[in-house]
Formats: structure tokens, sequence, C-alpha cells
């Protein structure tokens, strides 16, 4: 895409970003648009990568909260949501709030975890509240988490239901850095690390204002026929027990209205739709087991998918 | 179809009686050129459906009202007494049925002319909605004024049809009725409401050029056309007729014989069926005069003498003597053309068709034409009572000494010979009948001189006469090959070259049997190949006597020689001919020009035998356009975005942006820069001009992207990016 007419506000965070971050633009970028849209993040990927500097430094370019909960076996739903615990000098329970009640929370090795503390925090994402002793407790917006697990492979993991990944918008990996990149690594490594300096580019206030403006980007009937048409393919899919859901479709819908507006278009393109497909969807395939035997993955499923489905190239006949 | 608009003002019922005076150009022709008659009847319902359609009755209403008149029309028409006592209901209920069974069978011919008529007013109907529809919904008429001028002028090119008057009012009324429609267009697209100034200042100029370009073409010189006329030739070629003698002849009956010679191709269409007890030849009509080139009337034509159901029939034929011995014989004939004249046979007493039925001949031809209610009428049968004649040789050898009995100027009249006559004509006819010296004598042998072999018979192989030429000397001297109209004009040349009055008689052979069918009668049926023309030599108390000179042929024509004795070899001259007589046809013809019978019975027959006869050539037609597409098609990398910079130069229009777009991807995925189904324009962009080494198809495809995905066009997107456009449509071609 044409980096020229990105959104100068946007174009500052990544740059930001970049600052901290090598060689993964993409990533940001991605981590970004679901930020905008209002939705989350799963990054799957092995430790080490950087996935914690990603999020910290997003974090701190928007001067959001940023929370971090590690997730093991032991965790229990209360340290995600927070407890009352009771004040014996005030004599009554008072409400200690958890690392869910931040803006930016990055949720590390979420398929450690028993999905019982899972699911509080999954409720926490698809309600924006969490409720504790019969209170309910809004979460502060902007609320963006990114959970990061572990290649499912791996074990000592609670996968996490194909319910709970729908409320993922994204689905991204981080992937190694290339060899000149990581070597930028290592140089950076021996100074002091640059995460500490990173100044805010953006306040809250603004992150909500353009969150409110990215509703207002134009999705044509055509695009809307497009994303419907390679939702409805993946659902014929041979290789595919379960398609993407109609929520995945509004997902690919939002995520483009956001990556549209972050390269400054007030409209999105099959472009948009083609670039952000891929993200939006793979989670919320499940494949046949045959298929999974043959090594085809859900990020080959929707590349077909998307070759296949003709490009709307005129405007609808109504 | 949406149901149409009703509007009731002044410029609608000034469209619809505009739209009516344009339907009414298609009425009139009708009138003139077919036996349609009481075209009023048809006229009236024009009106009434219009009005019906001007006040936006409803359509149960109207279709009551129309089939209600459609009803009474028929009647009025067809049918006796009263519209109310319904017993001519029955009758229609069953001639429908009946039509309904010959369509089926698809007997056109034989479908009522009642049912005609219905079908007619169907045919009304259908246009009146579509007038409607095209003036008040479509608000566009340029195509049903261009059809009626093609109509119009194709009709005044081939049929009598006189159209100059025609062109004029319609090319008047087709303005009128486009540049109202195209203010109403106008206010349309511009959502303008109507107002009375506005249309004013419309509606003036437009009279004001209408009337001033049709006085300019009516005050303007007019040019000949530069080029000669293309016409004839495409009558020649395309309807095989055309009596001017070029090109190739069709066969069948015609009216125009002042131009003979030239090829001429079979037709089988069949003219009429006959039962009869003996065959003979029919005749239709008799010429007089030989202008050297072909056969006209001495007399005015057009004169007529009617005659009554028992009155005698004023043709001349045999006169009635003791020297001739007549049979009496009947004979049935079933027409299958829509002619009004009447085949007859030599000795004609009697014509017994409907009662209602009178004649009238016409004198210069002595052609038989029925009339109903003074009007031309093609006779479906009819009866022919007939004497057969048997010609006394001894009385025949006489008759040439009473020469002096015939009045000077009917002798005038059949031994007329143009004066351009070459003399070794004469001579011949001298050369051939010296030895002789009675009149039947000299017809015989004259008969006989075109039996030798020197003279062929043939179709294809004639030449027509030069400007300096004479058709007979031309036949008897230099080609000495043609068929019936070649040997039967120069037969009545020579006999006249040596004083016997002789005429030139058209009409049929006795055609091809058929079948027995009891009690001594036999079927033949007669083709437009059995066309024919013969001679007919007077002798003075006998009458006129057929003779026969074509090779092949033979009139059986009856001479008893018992009496004659001497002449005992003679009959065989007529008798073997039977054996060498293969039904050929003969006698091309002309044009088809003939007013009265132009039908579309006849026009269908035309139509169905210029495919029989030339499938050949419009196979090959078909077949080369067929190339022709082809080849275009294959190359159309050279030419169709020349066509598609020519189509959208003009144009400042936006909406055309997108469609030149979509012409500009098609074009490049002939030119084999394909797009893949799941590529974007954006990605499909790149690589075009990467292709190209451009930026052209990015700047293009970025102002369209915004077309479809946004549903926005800035104005004057067209404009801005025609160049872009034009330059890479360009680099399509081949």
């Amino acid at each position: 895409m044409d980096r020229n007419h990105m959104h100068p506000a946007i174009e500052r965070v990544l740059g930001n970003i970049e600052k901290v971050m090598i060689g993964k633009r993409d990533v940001a970028e991605l981590s970004l648009v679901a930020l905008l849209a209002g939705g989350h993040v799963l990054l799957e990927d092995v430790p080490g990568v950087g996935k914690t500097m990603m999020v910290r430094a997003l974090a701190k370019s928007v001067g959001a909260a940023f929370k971090r909960i590690q997730f093991t076996p032991d965790l229990l739903p209360s340290d995600v949501t927070g407890v009352s615990i009771y004040n014996p000098k005030e004599m009554e329970f008072q409400f200690r709030p958890g690392p869910i009640m931040g803006n930016i929370i990055l949720a590390d090795e979420i398929n450690r975890t028993s999905p019982k503390t899972q699911s509080a925090l999954l409720e926490g994402m698809e309600e924006s509240s969490v409720t504790i002793d019969g209170v309910t407790h809004r979460l502060e917006k902007p609320f963006f988490v990114m959970a990061t697990q572990n290649p499912i492979e791996y074990e000592g993991t609670y996968p996490l239901p194909e319910a709970q990944l729908d409320r993922f918008l994204l689905k991204m990996k981080m992937g190694y850095p290339d060899i000149a990149d990581e070597m930028e690594v290592l140089n950076r490594a021996q100074r002091i690390p640059p995460i500490e300096d990173l100044e805010p580019v953006m306040d809250l206030a603004e992150l909500r204002s353009l969150q409110k403006e990215i509703k207002e980007v134009h999705v044509d009937d055509t695009i809307k026929r497009y994303i419907v048409e390679i939702a409805n393919q993946t659902r014929n899919h041979s290789s595919v027990y379960l398609g993407a859901s109609p929520r995945g479709s509004i997902a690919l819908m939002k995520a483009a209205q956001a990556y549209a507006f972050m390269y400054g278009r007030d409209y999105v393109l099959p472009d948009d739709i083609q670039y952000l497909a891929s993200a939006v969807f793979v989670h919320r395939i499940i494949l046949r087991s045959e298929a999974k035997f043959e090594g085809i993955t859900a990020e080959e499923v929707v590349e077909r998918v998307i070759a296949r489905v003709p490009v709307p190239v005129q405007r609808l006949v109504k | 179809m949406s149901s149409p608009k009703v509007q009731i003002d002044f410029v609608s019922f000034l469209l619809y009686v505009l739209g009516f005076f344009l339907l009414w150009e298609w009425l009139r022709p009708v009138e003139e050129l077919t036996d349609t008659s009481n075209i009023i009847v048809f006229l009236v319902f024009l009106i009434l459906s219009l009005l019906l359609a001007f006040f936006g009755v409803s359509l149960l209403l109207s279709s009551f009202i129309k089939v209600l008149y459609i009803l009474y029309a028929l009647h009025y028409l067809y049918f006796e007494g009263s519209f109310f006592d319904f017993s001519w209901i029955p009758v229609f209920a069953a001639d429908m049925a009946h039509n309904f069974g010959l369509i089926v069978e698809r007997d056109w011919p034989g479908i009522t002319n009642l049912f005609r008529s219905l079908l007619f007013f169907i045919l009304l109907w259908l246009m009146t909605y579509l007038i409607q529809y095209w003036l008040i919904n479509r608000r566009r008429i340029f195509i049903f004024f261009f059809m009626t001028l093609i109509y119009i002028t194709v009709l005044d090119t081939f049929t009598p049809y006189e159209a100059d008057a025609a062109i004029v009012r319609t090319a008047i009324t087709g303005f009128a009725v486009m540049g109202i429609l195209t203010f109403n267009r106008l206010m349309d697209q511009e959502g303008l409401k109507k107002e009375a100034s506005l249309s004013r200042k419309w509606m003036i100029p437009l009279a004001a050029l209408i009337a001033l370009s049709t006085g300019l073409g009516f005050a303007a010189p007019k040019a000949e056309p530069i080029w000669p006329d293309p016409v004839p030739f495409i009558k020649s070629y395309g309807q095989n007729s055309g009596g001017d003698g070029q090109g190739i002849q069709k066969i069948g009956y015609g009216e125009d014989d002042s131009r003979l010679g030239g090829p001429f191709i079979g037709d089988n269409a069949v003219v009429f069926r006959a039962e009869v007890e003996s065959r003979h030849y029919w005749k239709v009509e008799t010429k007089d005069t030989y202008t050297g080139k072909g056969w006209v009337t001495s007399q005015a034509e057009g004169e007529y003498l009617p005659f009554g159901n028992e009155d005698e029939i004023p043709v001349s034929s045999f006169i009635e003597n003791d020297a001739i011995e007549t049979t009496e014989e009947t004979s049935s004939v079933y027409t299958f053309m829509n002619y009004p004249h009447v085949v007859y046979p030599l000795g004609l007493k009697s014509i017994n068709a409907s009662p209602f039925i009178t004649y009238e001949v016409e004198t210069a031809t002595e052609k038989i034409r029925s009339l109903d209610g003074g009007r031309p009428f093609a006779l479906d049968e009819y009866k022919l009572g007939f004497d057969v004649p048997e010609y006394s040789v001894t009385a025949m050898k006489e008759a040439g000494a009473k020469a002096e009995s015939l009045p000077d100027d009917y002798m005038a009249r059949y031994t007329q010979l143009p004066e351009e006559l070459p003399e070794r004509v004469r001579e011949l006819a001298l050369e051939i009948t010296q030895d002789k010296t009675d009149w039947f004598e000299k017809a015989r042998e004259l008969e006989r001189y075109f039996r030798r072999a020197e003279y062929t018979y043939s179709q294809t192989d004639v030449a027509v006469p030069e400007d300096n030429e004479d058709y007979v000397d031309q036949f008897l001297f230099d080609t000495k090959q043609g068929y019936c109209d070649n040997f039967s004009s120069s037969m009545v040349v020579l006999a006249r070259s040596i004083g016997l009055p002789a005429r030139w008689v058209k009409g049929y052979t006795e055609g091809e049997f058929k079948q027995s069918i009891g009690s001594g009668l036999r079927l033949f049926e007669i083709t437009n190949n059995n066309a024919h023309s013969w001679v007919e030599i007077y002798f003075p108390e006998m009458g006129w006597v057929p003779f026969e000179p074509t090779q092949g042929f033979n009139n059986n024509v009856q001479f008893n020689f018992d009496t004659a004795g001497q002449n005992a070899s003679q009959p065989e001259a007529e008798e073997p001919k039977e054996t060498e007589a293969p039904v050929k046809p003969d006698e091309p013809t002309e044009t088809v020009a003939e007013k009265p019978s132009f039908s579309i019975k006849e026009l269908w027959g035309n139509i169905e035998n210029f495919f029989k006869e030339n499938w050949k050539v419009i196979g090959a037609v078909i077949l080369a356009a067929g190339v022709l597409v082809f080849v275009l098609f294959l190359k159309r990398g050279k030419w169709l975005p020349h066509y598609f910079i020519w189509r959208f130069k003009k144009t400042k229009n936006d909406e055309h942006f997108s469609k030149a777009y979509l012409i500009l991807l098609k074009e490049l995925d002939r030119y084999g820069l394909k797009r893949k189904n799941g590529q974007t324009l954006r990605e499909y962009a790149k690589y075009i001009d990467s292709f190209f080494s451009t930026k052209e198809m990015g700047r293009l495809t970025a102002r369209y992207e915004e077309f479809v995905y946004r549903g926005v066009l800035k104005e004057g997107s067209w404009n801005d990016t025609k160049e872009l456009w034009e330059n890479l449509i360009k680099k399509t071609i081949a």
C-alpha cells in the first residue's frame, strides 16, 4: 500500500513503534488496526520475538495505561478481574481492581491457564465490563487486549474454544526478524532498552475520536457483497469443517474500515479486504481432520478463496 | 413493460395525432397495392385505439371497446343482417375454427378474408400499443420513423406505389414527432416543469425549422443521381424479373413484353390447376405490335368492354362455319395465385363462377378480367365452356384467297412491322415459303422451319438485342437459340412479312399431368414454368388459328386432312412432338408489376422462389459474411480500439467514464494482459503500468476505484482522465 497518503496521526504512532520494533511494521499496523477498530488481537508465536515489546510500545505511543497478565495454570479469575477484600478497619469489602482494568492489556500465554480464567478475560473483552461479586464494573475505553499464545502443539496448554477465538478481531504471527533486522536488534540491546525513552505521540481522547471517525468510512455495497462472498466460500470449502461466521464478516468489514482509514481513505477497497481476510478469518475457520492431516492450513484456504472470488469491478446494479 | 403513463395535454394529443399519421402511411400503400378495400374501417380502428390510449382508458374497458369494434367491423364487412341478431356469431366461430385448422396445416393460401381481417386488426392493435409505448413511455420514435421511410421508399422503388407525397408527409410528421419527443425528454432529464413559455420557445423554432427545410427541399433544384439507377439491377438479380431484358428473367406470367431476350430460370410456383377433358393451351392475352425489341399493344391500354354471365364473350377466335367441326368441352380452373384475369382456351363460350362476378375484356389484348362490384377480383375457381375446333385443311387452303375481304385497318394492324426490320427477315420468309401458294401451307412451312436442327431451344444462353439490333433478326440469323418468345415472335414477324395477319399470344401450356380423376377428366397443374407464348394467324372466314413454332411444344390443334388428301404426310408434323415434349418451361417474364395482383401470396411465392433459386448464392453470401465477421473478429485488435476512441471522443458525460474503463479492461484482456479473478484493480493497474512502463493506469484506476467503491464520481472525471484512457487504449492496438 501506498504510504504517502497515510493518516498523519497514525503514521506518527507507527513511526514511534518502529523506533523500538525493528522490521515489524506489518504487525504494528495490524495491531493498530485492531486497536482503532475496537477489537482485540491474538498473537501466536514462540516466546522471545518481541510480543511484549510490541504491546508496550503501542501503549506508550498512545499514552494508554498498560497492564500485563502472565497467565499460568494456577491463575484464578479474580487474579484477572480484581477482588473484593474485607477491610477490617472500615468493616467492609473493598474492591481492588485486577489487571484487566487498564487500557491496553497484554495477556501473555493465554492458553496456559484454565478455561475458567480464560473466560474471565474473554468476558471482559466481549462485554467491555466485568462482574465481581454481583457488581458490574465498566472497563475504561479504549480497551484493547493483545493476547499471546504458544503454538498449540506445545505441551501444557488449554486451547481456546472456537467461540472464544471468535472474539479476537485479528490473529497474527510475529515471526522471527530477518538477519539484518536481528543484527540491528542486537545492536540496540547493547544500549539501554529504548522502550523506556518512548514518548506518547497521541492521547487517548484523540484515539477515541479516531475510533469514531473510522465508523464513518464508507463500505460500498459492492465491497459488502465481496466480503460476504469470501465468507461464504470459506464455509463451502471442501477442507473446512466450520467456516467464518457472520461475526467474522462484520470483523472483516470493521478491520477494513480501520485499515482504509489508516491509509487516508474514507472508503474501503477490495485490496483492504484481501490484505486483512487472512488475519481476520484464520482463527475462525476449523479445518476438517483430513485436511489437517494433509497439511492444509487455514491460511492456505483463505488464500485460495481470495484467489477464486471475483473482485468486484463494477457497481452493483440494483 | 410498464403500463403507459397517461398525460392529457395538448402536446400529448399532438403526439398521438402525429403517431396516427405515421401509422396511416403504412396503411395507404396497403390499399393501393393489395386487394384490401374498406381501409377506412381500419383507420377508424386506429383512431379509436389511439383515442382510448390518449385518455388512459383502463386496459379492461379499452380492450372491451376494441373487441366490440372489431366484431362490429368484421360483421359490417363480411356479414349480412343486423349486428344484434347474433345469428352470424356461429358462422364467425366456425370460420375461426376452420382457419385455426388451416394454420395448423400451414395452408396459408386457404385462410379466409374474414380471418385475415381479424389478424390485421390484431396487428393494428399491437401497433397502436407500440406507438403509445414509443411516444409516451420511451419518448423515442426514430426507429419507427426510419422503418416507415424504408417501407415507403422500398414500396416506391419496387412497386407501382407512388410515394412522392408520402415521403414528404412522413418526413414532416417524423421530424415533428422527434422534435417534440426530444423536448419532452429534455424536460424529464432536467426535471423541469413544462411551462407554456418554455414549450413555445421550443415548438416555434421546431415548426419553423421543419417548414424551412421542407420548403427548401421543395424549392431546391433536384440533382440527377450521379450513379446509374441500381434498381433494375437489384430487381433483375434479386427478383429475377425486370422487363428491360438485362440480366436474368423470371419465368411466369407478366405483362411487359416490350423488351424480350435474356436468360431466365424456372419457377415451380403453381399458378392454377385445371380439370380438363382434353389438353389445351391457356390464353391470357395477345399482343399485336412488334417494336423490334418486343411486343406492345397498338391500342390504348385500359379500354375495357364489360360483359355479363349470359353475354357472348367478346374474344375473337375461330369463326364458326361448316369447315370447322367443333366439340363442346368444359374445363375447371382452380387458381393458386391472385391474378384477376381469367385463363381461357381457344373457342371460349362461357365462364362460370359466382353469379355476382362480372367480366370485362381489355380490347387491346383480349385479356379477360373478373370483377366483383366493379373492382378487379381474383377468382378462386371457375368453369369454362368452350368449343374445340377441328379445322378443315381444304377450307384453310382456300381461305387465303379471300384476303381482300378483310378490312384494311385490320390487315394493317396484324401485319404491322417496324420500319427498321432488316430486309433479310422478309427475304428469309419468302425463301421458306417460295414453293407454297396458299396461306395455310405458308404458315405450316414457317412453323416447320423452326424445327430445323440449326435452331436450338435454350433457356439460359439467350441473347438480348443491342440497341441497333432486332430481336427477331438476331435470333433468326445470329444466335439461333432461344425459348418460346424467340420462336413465336420470329414466326409472327415472318408471317407478317409475307402478308399473313398474325398476332402473338401469351398464356400457359397445358401444364403437367397430375392424375385422372374419373369421368374422362384429367387434372393438370400449371406452374409458372408453363408460361408460354405462341402464334395465331388469321384466316378469312376461319378466324384465328393457333400455330406452335417453339421446338418441343405442341398445341394439340387438330387439322382435318381427310378432305385435303394430298398432304397425308403432314399430321406427324404435329404428333411426334408429343414425345419430345417434356414439360419445358418457357416464356420468361417480366416485371411482376401488375398493379391489382400485388398480393402477399405472390410476394411470399416470390420470396420462396428467390431462396430456392438462389440458395447457392445466398449460402455463399452468408458464408462470405461469416468469414468476414470471423476475420474482423480475429483482427479486432486493429480496429476495435479505434472504434472506442472514436465513440468516446466527443462525449463529456461522466457516465461514460465507467463504461470506458470497463472497455479498457476488456481490451487489455484481449491484448493478453489478463486480470486474474482475485486480482484487485489496483494490483492489476500496477501490473499494467509496469508492463507499459507508465503510471497512467494507476491514475485512471484510482479515479475509477473511487467511483466503484465509494459511489462518488467527481465532476469532470471523464474529461480529466480521457487522455489517460486514450493513451492506454491506443497501446492495446495490435
